[in-house]
């Protein structure tokens, strides 16, 4: 050891080998001249990311708690909504971010033994994996973006685990109820927009009469001629309950109803006929009628009910004409609430009609969703901590990307050797509390049974 | 400083622990294997408790290992150890805590404004 003590820096003599007080000769020029030698600024780097190690299992655990909390309160929110999530994204971020903790101990002994290969390589892999993860994750992301599945308010509980089908039904879905319009003296529904399942598609028979179970709706273009998004879609017996939020159309005669492209709807707007804001259930089939129009259609005059479908663009409700596959079955006429002339539409021979069978559920996700119901109330709750934790997992991942992108920087640079590697190892090991995170955030949120 | 050479599993460079590559590997594959057994484990049906201590008792383990193994911490500083238990006991004590009076504010751990929860029986302060 050089005895010169020409630092001034106020320390003790440990022993500068050179004029820039950057440790011994021999020694990596990153050893700094306040330790004592490569292992004494090791230990201290390590006893440092310990400590952080120990405050970000602090900062996750009040997340847990949360999720503890509303778990042991609502257990039927988290075994329903975790249907939201698709265990096999979850499965293969899991094996991503465990392949990537293994190459970066793999990096970190690479850089122990002074092997700048493999280091660089052990670090791109990293680097790889961890973008896979936070691919994956948007994959995830985006696809419950799309179909409203988000956190507090923006939760839209009008949707079904699998996604592709809409519930719409009950569980304050607003515009889910029936209201339908109707003429006592006349013994028929007036006016309105009614979902196409409670509505007869033959234009002999006017009003609610059949349970049409609409089995496919096809559209493919909308009234821009550009394609609709998402438009054609499988429709189960989810869908087939009180839908349509009706809304009265006044003078107009004759006209079938017609939705025109309208903002959101105002009361307003109802004034000026023409326009049934039958909003909300979007891709949900809807017929449209008035009064005379039926009564024309009970002589064979009339147009047949216009079927269509609401498409919502940001705030804009649009219809689109579409072509619908529907098999209907015989029922029983149900009256609407004020109807006290229910019997004269409720006539056997009337409400006989080509039987047919509803449309079968075939898949075994079709039928646990059936089974499901309806999702239970605040089941945005899960969602608000699942993209809480998830998200905040997600930062993480960010900020290790770009830790490992300047250690992959530094390594090519040839920064590291085998006395020096602190960063490498201490990032490392946040890497593995990041994935330790997950480890337990996979099964909590995943696969709840 | 020690020798340079690393020799079987103990080895050290003189910093510090150089894992070998049969650790590394053995520890990685067997977290692969765990977590395939945890997705095949949700898949049988042993009662929802059970399969949730199932779920967790994999996920404790597969922790372990990463902790020991990937982060060296059984090769390391015992007061690394240390740090990070006192941490994992302060998490554990935080969600103990908070279970533990549950049945005193359920109602209002969701809260709806239109539906507020019974105003407490008992003594209140006054003025």
């Amino acid at each position: 050891m050089s005895a010169s003590d020409h630092d001034g820096h106020g320390h003790d003599d440990h022993g500068h080998g050179d004029d820039h007080g950057h440790g011994h000769a021999g020694q990596s020029r990153f050893i700094q001249h306040h330790y004592d030698d490569a292992k004494h600024q090791f230990d201290s780097g390590k006893f440092g990311i310990w400590l952080f190690l120990a405050q970000e299992v602090l900062f996750f655990s009040a997340l847990f708690v949360a999720y503890v909390l509303y778990r042991v309160h609502h257990p039927e929110i988290y075994s329903y909504a975790h249907k939201w999530l698709d265990v096999k994204y979850g499965a293969i971020n899991t094996a991503v971010l465990i392949f990537s903790s293994l190459t970066a101990a793999w990096a970190v002994r690479a850089a122990q033994l002074g092997q700048k290969k493999l280091l660089i390589a052990c670090l791109a892999t990293t680097i790889v994996c961890a973008c896979t993860f936070l691919g994956i994750k948007y994959i995830e992301y985006h696809h419950k973006w799309k179909e409203q599945i988000l956190f507090g308010k923006f939760f839209d509980p009008c949707v079904s685990p699998g996604g592709e089908e809409l519930i719409t039904r009950k569980n304050k879905c607003e515009g889910t109820k029936s209201t339908v319009q109707f003429d006592e003296a006349a013994g028929k529904p007036t006016a309105g927009c009614f979902e196409i399942s409670k509505l007869d598609l033959d234009p002999d028979r006017v009003g609610i009469q059949a349970d049409c179970q609409v089995s496919e709706v096809k559209i493919s273009k909308g009234a821009d001629g550009k394609e609709v998004e998402g438009a054609s879609r499988p429709i189960t017996n989810r869908c087939k309950d009180e839908l349509v939020e009706l809304l009265e159309k006044t003078e107009s005669g004759g006209k079938v109803g017609h939705v025109a492209t309208h903002e959101t709807p105002k009361p307003a707007e109802e004034a000026q006929g023409q326009q049934f804001p039958c909003w909300r259930p979007s891709f949900q089939p809807f017929v449209c009628l008035d009064a005379t129009d039926a009564d024309k259609r009970l002589h064979g005059q009339g147009s047949k009910p216009t079927a269509g479908i609401l498409v919502e663009y940001g705030d804009e409700l649009e219809r689109h004409d579409v072509k619908i596959n529907a098999t209907c079955k015989e029922r029983p006429v149900t009256p609407p609430p004020s109807d006290v002339h229910a019997d004269k539409t409720n006539t056997p021979e009337e409400g006989v009609k080509a039987v047919q069978p509803l449309h079968e559920l075939t898949t075994h996700e079709e039928h646990e969703l059936e089974a499901l119901g309806p999702p239970p109330e605040h089941t945005g709750m899960f969602l608000t901590i699942y993209f809480a934790m998830t998200g905040l997992h997600g930062v993480h991942v960010l900020v290790g990307i770009l830790v490992f992108i300047w250690l992959l920087f530094r390594a090519i640079r040839g920064d590291f050797t085998s006395d020096y590697f602190g960063p490498v190892d201490f990032s490392a090991l946040y890497w593995h509390i990041v994935d330790l995170i997950w480890i337990f955030l996979f099964p909590l949120l995943y696969l709840i049974h | 400083m020690a020798s340079a050479e690393h020799h079987d599993d103990h080895a050290d460079h003189g910093i510090a622990h150089v894992a070998t590559m049969k650790t590394l590997v053995a520890t990685g594959t067997t977290l692969l294997f765990l977590t395939l057994l945890t997705v095949l484990a949700t898949r049988v049906d042993f009662g929802a408790n059970i399969n949730l201590a199932v779920a967790m008792v994999i996920a404790v383990t597969k922790a372990t290992l990463v902790v020991l193994f990937f982060m060296h911490l059984r090769y390391d500083r015992l007061f690394h150890t240390v740090v990070f238990v006192s941490a994992l006991c302060a998490a554990s004590l935080f969600v103990g805590f908070t279970l533990m009076d549950t049945s005193q504010y359920q109602h209002t751990n969701i809260w709806d404004p239109s539906a507020p929860p019974p105003a407490p029986v008992g003594w209140r302060p006054t003025g």
